[in-house]
């Protein structure tokens, strides 16, 4: 006898679909027989491939989440935004100053920021965007790293400003000239480095080399593990 | 005494100097700029359609936050801020729609209970000029200066709400008691031409050398404002019209805070007067 | 005598709903062309942008006066007749901005005046002469 399962009702791109509760938006949707092709990516809720945006019957909020996270709730209305496209700016971090005029000269239409605060409502990570955007207009490129960090680039925000920011291209920006020309270098890896050219872990290095397949799936599997 | 701050975009980046003066001055005059936690741009205009709300969002949240912290009172110094923070928050005070809108869409419930208020309102109503007088550290030896307004402070009249809108005083009565000698001049309320600097440079061109001959025709050695964009247009503009005329002279502009705080004894890397085009060092050290 | 022409007479309403001035009571007396910041580059000074808002002159929409306006409020301080100048001039400007015709452009913004200038200018230009 088949277990009874329960079934939600959801709406893909507005056609009905029944699948079982307790599935993500991504495996209900391949449970319909949708098959991904692009709007998938880690399905780890990292890479930001799969911004879905839902809204229930009777509420005109807008809801939103990353299809390979969310559980599929009874009667959710979705669809995915496809690539939204971004202006995206080219330039050469080692020539770049951490000041106020470069994200000026790249991106000038932070400058147009209305405050509306939709980027922060659309945001899947739940960052905040419009004050990582306000710190950008006022050149706190620390802060617009700190605030951004947990970006995934899913380009929900910038499908919903009305100033036309593209608000990840404008962190990442400031992400990098912080790691780049802020952030103090990490005293550790820059003395790993000259141990590394030093030839300390040569000898090491050249044992693993040699080692045969079983020899190496020995140690392999014989690892210190961090608990 | 404490008062919530808002600093405004500029004055973090381009215009530290302001800034600085700023709260360097009065907190040796004894008044701590506490500034909010979190805030974003004001916007810099107000918007004059009538069916914009979305142009005084930014605004009204500033000021719903800030009445949520102590003191009931808002202090701006950037004459376009102290503008837009000050007409909003009228508007939501008199104008019932705009009160309901912005309510609504900010999820808060703010009926304009902060009183905006300027830098050189603090000094003259709340610190004094008598009690000012006396923390001087050193006085200005006669130095003839010119206040420049602009027109974001003083206009429009019934909202502003601030001083006399073709001849005020406010500015020029500080600068006195700091030992300055006022230049009056009719170019004080003149506008700089503003951000037409990006669209139309020639009438900030032509608007910047009529203050500046207004002034210094009457004998101005230096002339001080209270907005970013105003000292920037009178500034940077000068390098230009001394490039088309050769008998063209500098005149160093200031911000009031600088010349205050230059008075109070705040040390010198404070007052940034590095940052200026017109350099107003070798005038100010013999001042 | 030919009555105002209907595409007049919607300019006329749609300025009024936008700025909720009432233009008609403008009396011409000029004292705003007399104070205006930008009188000297414009093409037509305000009192005569009155009078083509008046008369529901349709060209008082593509005046090149619209964009020097550098919104002073010197006309609205000085008005004898109480009129908000500056918010016609702004409805004027924001019929052209609202169907998308604009003059500031960003990446026509020389750079060195992009980095320069203090970026209060930036925001408060595109909020006014940006679509």
């Amino acid at each position: 006898m088949a277990e009874e399962r329960k079934m939600v009702n959801i709406y893909i791109m507005g056609k009905h679909y029944k699948v079982p509760y307790g599935l993500t938006i991504m495996k209900a949707m391949e449970y319909a027989g949708y098959r991904f092709v692009r709007g998938c990516g880690c399905r780890g809720g990292f890479c930001g491939a799969c911004g879905t945006v839902y809204r229930k019957p009777g509420d005109f909020r807008l809801k939103v989440g990353l299809a390979c996270q969310t559980m599929v709730e009874d009667n959710m209305y979705l669809t995915q935004i496809p690539f939204y496209p971004a202006n995206k700016a080219t330039y050469n971090l080692e020539e770049l100053t951490p000041t106020l005029s470069t994200i000026l000269q790249y991106y000038p239409e932070v400058t147009r920021c209305l405050g509306c605060n939709q980027c922060t409502r659309i945001c899947p990570q739940e960052l905040k965007v419009m004050d990582y955007i306000a710190a950008a207009q006022r050149g706190d490129i620390e802060k617009v790293a700190h605030l951004s960090f947990d970006c995934i680039m899913c380009g929900l925000c910038a499908s919903r400003c009305p100033a036309e920011i593209v608000h990840y291209n404008v962190a990442i920006l400031a992400r990098r000239l912080y790691g780049r020309h802020i952030a103090p270098p990490a005293k550790h890896l820059a003395k790993r480095v000259e141990e590394i050219k030093a030839g300390k872990f040569d000898e090491e290095l050249q044992k693993l080399m040699k080692m045969n397949k079983e020899e190496l799936q020995k140690l392999y599997n014989a690892r210190d593990i961090e608990p | 005494m404490k008062i919530p701050y808002f600093p405004g975009c500029t004055l973090h980046s381009k215009a530290r100097g302001l800034d600085e003066t700023t709260r360097g001055s009065l907190a040796a005059l004894g008044v701590e700029l506490v500034e909010l936690p979190e805030w974003t741009c004001c916007g810099t205009v107000f918007p004059l359609a009538q069916d914009n709300y979305i142009g005084m969002v930014a605004a009204a949240r500033i000021l719903a936050n800030a009445a949520k912290m102590e003191g009931g009172k808002l202090a701006t110094v950037c004459s376009f801020c102290y503008h837009v923070l000050k007409r909003v928050n009228y508007a939501i005070k008199n104008n019932p729609e705009a009160r309901k809108k912005l309510n609504d869409y900010l999820e808060e419930n703010y009926g304009g209970e902060i009183e905006t208020i300027h830098p050189l309102e603090i000094c003259k109503e709340i610190i004094g000029l008598d009690a000012i007088r006396e923390k001087l550290k050193r006085k200005l030896k006669g130095l003839k200066v010119a206040c420049y307004y602009g027109c974001m402070l003083v206009r429009p009249a019934a909202e502003m709400n601030f001083d006399h809108p073709e001849n005020p005083t406010i500015m020029e009565e500080l600068i006195s008691a700091l030992g300055a000698e006022v230049v009056e001049y009719p170019g004080k309320t003149t506008c700089c031409g503003s951000y037409q600097v990006l669209n139309d440079m020639s009438l900030v061109k032509q608007k910047v050398k009529e203050i500046l001959y207004s002034a210094s025709a009457r004998g101005a050695e230096a002339i001080i404002t209270s907005c970013p964009l105003c000292q920037f247009n009178l500034d940077w503009m000068q390098e230009k019209l001394a490039e088309e005329n050769n008998g063209f002279s500098k005149v160093p502009v200031l911000y009031f805070t600088q010349l205050l705080g230059l008075t109070l004894g705040l040390p010198e890397e404070s007052l940034r007067l590095d940052e200026h085009y017109v350099d107003p060092k070798p005038l100010l050290l013999g001042a | 005598m030919e009555p105002l022409a209907k595409a007049g007479r919607e300019l006329i309403e749609r300025i009024k709903e936008i700025s909720g001035q009432n233009a008609s009571i403008c009396m011409q007396c000029g004292t705003c062309s007399a104070s205006c910041t930008g009188r000297d580059l414009m093409d037509y000074p305000p009192r005569q942008i009155m009078r083509m808002i008046q008369l529901g002159n349709q060209n008082v929409l593509n005046l090149k006066s619209i964009w020097i306006c550098s919104t002073c409020f010197i006309c609205t301080a000085r008005c004898p007749r109480g009129i908000d100048i500056a918010r016609l001039m702004e409805a004027l400007r924001v019929i052209n901005l609202r169907e998308g015709r604009e003059v500031l452009i960003a990446e026509k913004i020389p750079l060195e005046i992009l980095t320069r200038v203090p970026q209060m200018a930036l925001t408060s230009g595109f909020r006014k002469l940006s679509a």
